[in-house]
């Protein structure tokens, strides 16, 4: 039954939508057709050099073509290259912080893992002012380069700053993922290895590393995924110049150019949802039990005995986490101090002041700050209320059902890989324009699709906190509660809910934060309609000058923290899942 | 208290409780169980044993209604649960790993099942939960949290919640393994005299055949998903119904040998009755079998209770020259410096278990194993009494399997 609902309300507010924007792609004036895809795959502004494959040319002439100094990679070619290089720099960055969490013990150190999950959840709106904030032309890095004597440098609209971004995003997600791989590792395994003659790093390569490689593979995958589609990074930091395909996409929508902007959605989704299949059938090859393992022993960050390898190891931390704190820090801190600083760097609170005037005497047509807020809240609260339920069944069905378990994962999970603008687009067109069913107009307020779209992008994250802690409850306890008379249903209420509740509570907390930071399917939502959300009001104040957009990222991020602490509050303590 | 469950246990004419006809099930390709058929009698303790992989899990959930037959259909009470979900089918389940909730005390946990049903014999829940804690004999337990219990403790509070709504049929999934020796022997004596008390139908898997002979009213041994032997367990263990059984329960000697002559007549050598043999030839030596008398009392018994033939007793048909059989012969039977049947085997080793100690043999390179009260060294001679040699499979010169 919950199932049902479940799948009733994905089909709703996911597919349907979605799919009634695919369509548009190959039925033009009624008629299906293949014209706009073969016209996008043939034009080398899209797809590069490839486009000499679907003009009838050979894969040498092809590759000839990208050996050649002056080969076009097209929008599609930057967005996957762009994707390439944030994943291997995500990598870079992530793998020897899952090193020091995994193998160093220091105060702080749950803490700092706990709070790997953070930039993940922040708005990539207030993240991308942030970065402009460091690196724009009156930013933190050249207020400090000049203090010091230094030449300014010009970062804004490089692929450096996007590559930069990205790895604020998706560093964490590569070091959690695989801290909680190198944390599984068997202590017994390295200790039998070693006793059967193999030095420490010999034990590394043959016995730690095949086991952390899996890991490394997933964040790598879910990397691109994330960064091939990504959107408000690249609008606010690389504009169009540096666009990637979900910004052409926008453009296109914008334009009210619907048939190629499906068209172009179609082709990113190709491959995202390729990339995700691929890593998922990896997944489902090499997984593995979960079992209880004694784990490695963490060594003291500060050492017994300074040798050189000792100090070796700790010059490497000092430096990393240097490099960490300008990359993870550097964005926040400049955001703060660019909400209360002038462009020549004397403290003021005009930013603020101008939110409230604007909030006093603002047109109807304008953008007002507390509307923002209120929505934000709104839609947050609404959508967590719709977002729960739908991962904890979906968390259910992944983690006990036998049958179709596989595919309702699948089908569950897509929405990771879906652009939002492709969503936001699907239900403008889909629900809030109307749908005839069975000669009832059915049309939704475009509040209400907002709702919908933020529920969708935030249930995979109640998923991934539910599920881990349902898999670890044993089978059993669920059969014995059966056996005693306790339905399906009363069985997940009465025994696995509670036992998995800090799971349940963080993915609330999740669904909240994600609905407050969403930006790409509400900014398609809210034109028109008057339910624009924070992040929406930061995109219009970057518009004019920084400093309202940074003072109105600082509202997102006290009212985004401050639900946190509500949800904390009201759920129990938040346990490190 | 008696501990011999075949005293007293239900007659063949009890009505039958648990009845599995002609029962699959299939993993895809696989079948776990494979066209199965039992019929488990009320108040009986029946347990299921083989080795690891037999399928015995399944058919204990098949019982709970946790998995649902690819064919065939199971039945309680004569009426088919196929489509019946296990909190439906008024069962009592205890796993290995306890699987007590684990955020609810321990009267809690006894008491979950009491809300969806109310405890019978009219008695409050908190009275009913008390009861039930006694009867495991961990009184004044129940405010305590399950991780405060032991392994043991824990398991008995898993058996009172599985009794507590008081279900039909109690299923237990290896209750013991989790235990140590010690406490598995104390805990199953427990067990067995609970059963005993409340006369409450219960299904019992477990891989040591120990204990299941030690417990049981009747033993299924199940192999590579099917039923190879329903029977007592004094049955199981003299007359196993085939080679797999004879190996799997207990230590055995097993000889291969074709039949050199039929119907002799021979005297039982400290007795002085009359009994006919048939001469084996086994590695060049003739060894003489008694032809048993298939009993009609355990024919019916099992027969009716399962619709196939378990016993395997003997010779189906009479044995003729140049047929294969199959014969064991248990350890304790083998005697040193017996002359009938006697071959001479070199000794390989021992080992002391305490009571007895176990000589591992050899002869014509095949593997014998004797009971003897102290180390054999060199080359010894045993015998063994025809009567003490039950033959597991017999197949004609011609091929057929008779047996």
């Amino acid at each position: 039954m919950l199932t049902a609902a479940t799948v009733a309300i994905l089909v709703i507010v996911f597919y349907y939508p979605v799919g009634t924007v695919l369509i548009e792609a190959i039925v033009v004036d009624g008629r299906l057709t293949l014209a706009v895809f073969t016209n996008l795959l043939r034009d080398p502004f899209y797809v590069g050099e490839f486009a000499r494959l679907f003009t009838g040319e050979g894969p040498v002439a092809v590759a000839r073509a990208f050996a050649a100094p002056d080969r076009r990679l097209g929008i599609v070619g930057f967005t996957a290259y762009q994707a390439v290089l944030s994943t291997i720099v995500s990598v870079a960055l992530g793998l020897p912080a899952a090193y020091i969490l995994a193998r160093f013990e220091f105060p702080g150190r749950q803490t700092l893992r706990s709070v790997t999950i953070l930039p993940f959840v922040l708005p990539s709106i207030m993240v991308a002012v942030g970065f402009v904030a460091t690196f724009g032309r009156n930013g933190t890095l050249n207020a400090v380069l000049s203090a010091v004597g230094m030449p300014r440098v010009e970062l804004m609209f490089t692929l450096e700053a996007i590559l930069i971004a990205h790895a604020f995003y998706n560093a964490p997600l590569v070091a959690r993922v695989t801290t909680a791989a190198w944390e599984s590792v068997d202590a017994s395994a390295v200790e039998t290895a070693r006793s059967l003659g193999a030095g420490p790093l010999r034990a590394f390569v043959d016995v730690v590393a095949p086991q952390l490689y899996p890991a490394v593979l997933t964040s790598a995958a879910l990397t691109f995924v994330f960064t091939f589609g990504t959107f408000p990074i690249v609008l606010a930091l690389g504009g169009f110049e540096l666009a990637t395909v979900e910004v052409f996409v926008y453009r296109l929508a914008r334009d009210l150019q619907y048939a190629e902007a499906a068209a172009l959605a179609i082709v990113e989704l190709t491959i995202a949802l390729g990339v995700l299949f691929a890593y998922l059938r990896y997944e489902a090859a090499t997984a593995v039990a979960a079992r209880r393992v004694r784990p490695l022993p963490r060594k003291s960050l500060w050492p017994d005995a300074w040798t050189p390898r000792a100090l070796f190891e700790r010059a490497g931390i000092v430096t990393y986490a240097g490099i960490a704190a300008v990359v993870f820090l550097a964005p926040i801190v400049s955001m703060l101090l660019a909400s209360v600083t002038t462009a020549d760097g004397s403290l003021t609170l005009d930013h603020y002041r101008f939110l409230l005037t604007r909030q006093q005497t603002g047109a109807a047509f304008q953008v007002r700050p507390w509307p923002a807020v209120r929505n934000s809240v709104l839609f947050a609260g609404a959508s967590a209320l719709v977002a729960l339920p739908m991962g904890v069944v979906v968390a259910v069905i992944t983690t006990r059902a036998s049958r179709g378990r596989s595919l309702v994962g699948a089908v569950a999970m897509a929405p990771f890989a879906v652009s939002g603008i492709l969503v936001g687009l699907g239900l403008l067109r889909g629900l809030v324009f109307g749908v005839e069913v069975a000669g009832w107009r059915i049309a939704v307020a475009g509040s209400a699709a907002i709702v919908a779209a933020h529920a969708v992008a935030g249930y995979p994250f109640v998923v991934r906190t539910v599920a881990p802690g349902l898999a670890s409850l044993d089978a059993s306890l669920v059969e014995s509660a059966r056996a005693l008379g306790a339905s399906r249903a009363r069985a997940l209420f009465d025994i696995e809910l509670p036992l998995v509740w800090p799971g349940v509570v963080a993915g609330a907390a999740f669904a909240v934060a994600i609905s407050m930071g969403e930006f790409t399917a509400t900014v398609v939502l809210a034109t028109g309609a008057d339910a624009y959300t924070m992040p929406v009001a930061i995109e219009r104040f970057i518009g004019r000058r920084l400093g309202p957009a940074t003072a109105m990222g600082v509202v997102l991020l006290v009212v985004t923290g401050f639900s946190f602490l509500v949800i904390e509050r009201l759920g129990g303590e938040v346990h490190d899942y | 208290m008696t501990t011999d469950a075949e005293l007293d246990r239900p007659g063949p004419n009890a009505p039958t409780a648990v009845e599995f006809d002609g029962v699959t099930k299939r993993y895809g390709e696989t079948a776990a169980v494979d066209t199965i058929d039992l019929a488990i009698r009320e108040g009986e303790f029946f347990t299921v044993v083989g080795p690891s992989g037999c399928g015995k899990t399944t058919t204990l959930r098949l019982v709970a209604g946790f998995e649902a037959p690819t064919e065939g259909s199971v039945r309680f009470g004569g009426s088919d649960v196929s489509g019946v979900p296990p909190e439906a089918r008024d069962v009592g389940v205890v796993f290995q790993n306890y699987a007590l909730f684990p955020h609810l005390t321990v009267g809690e946990n006894v008491g979950y099942g009491l809300r969806f049903s109310a405890p019978p014999g009219g008695v409050s829940r908190e009275e009913r939960i008390e009861t039930l804690l006694e009867l495991v004999d961990l009184p004044e337990m129940s405010d305590r949290d399950p991780e405060s219990l032991s392994g043991g403790q824990r398991q008995r509070v898993a058996i009172a919640r599985a009794l507590a709504p008081g279900p039909d049929v109690l299923l237990l999934d290896e209750p013991m393994s989790a235990l140590d020796a010690r406490l598995r022997e104390r805990l199953r004596l427990q067990v067995r005299s609970i059963q005993r008390s409340l006369g409450i139908t219960t299904v019992y898997v477990t891989h040591d055949q120990e204990e299941a002979l030690s417990v049981s009213d009747r033993v299924a041994v199940m192999r590579d998903g099917s039923v190879v032997q329903v029977a007592p367990p004094r049955t199981v263990y003299r007359r196993p119904a085939s080679r797999f059984v004879a190996e799997f329960v207990g230590d055995n000697n097993v000889f291969e040998g074709v039949v050199a002559a039929e119907g002799v007549t021979s005297a039982a050598e400290d007795e002085g009755d009359e009994i006919r043999v048939v001469s084996v030839d086994v590695h060049d030596t003739t060894l003489q079998v008694a032809l048993e008398e298939g009993s009609a009392e355990r024919a019916f018994d099992d027969r009716a209770a399962t619709g196939i033939d378990t016993h395997g007793a003997g010779f189906s048909t009479a044995p003729r020259p140049g047929d294969r059989v199959v014969f064991c012969v248990r350890p304790q039977h083998l005697r040193v410096g017996r002359a009938q049947n006697s071959v001479r085997a070199a000794v390989e080793g021992a080992e002391f278990l305490g009571e007895t100690t176990r000589v591992h043999l050899t002869w014509n390179g095949q593997p014998l194993v004797l009971s003897a009260d102290e180390p054999l060294a060199g080359s010894v001679t045993v015998g063994f009494d025809p009567r003490d040699a039950h033959v597991v499979e017999h197949a004609a010169s011609d091929g057929a399997d008779t047996s």
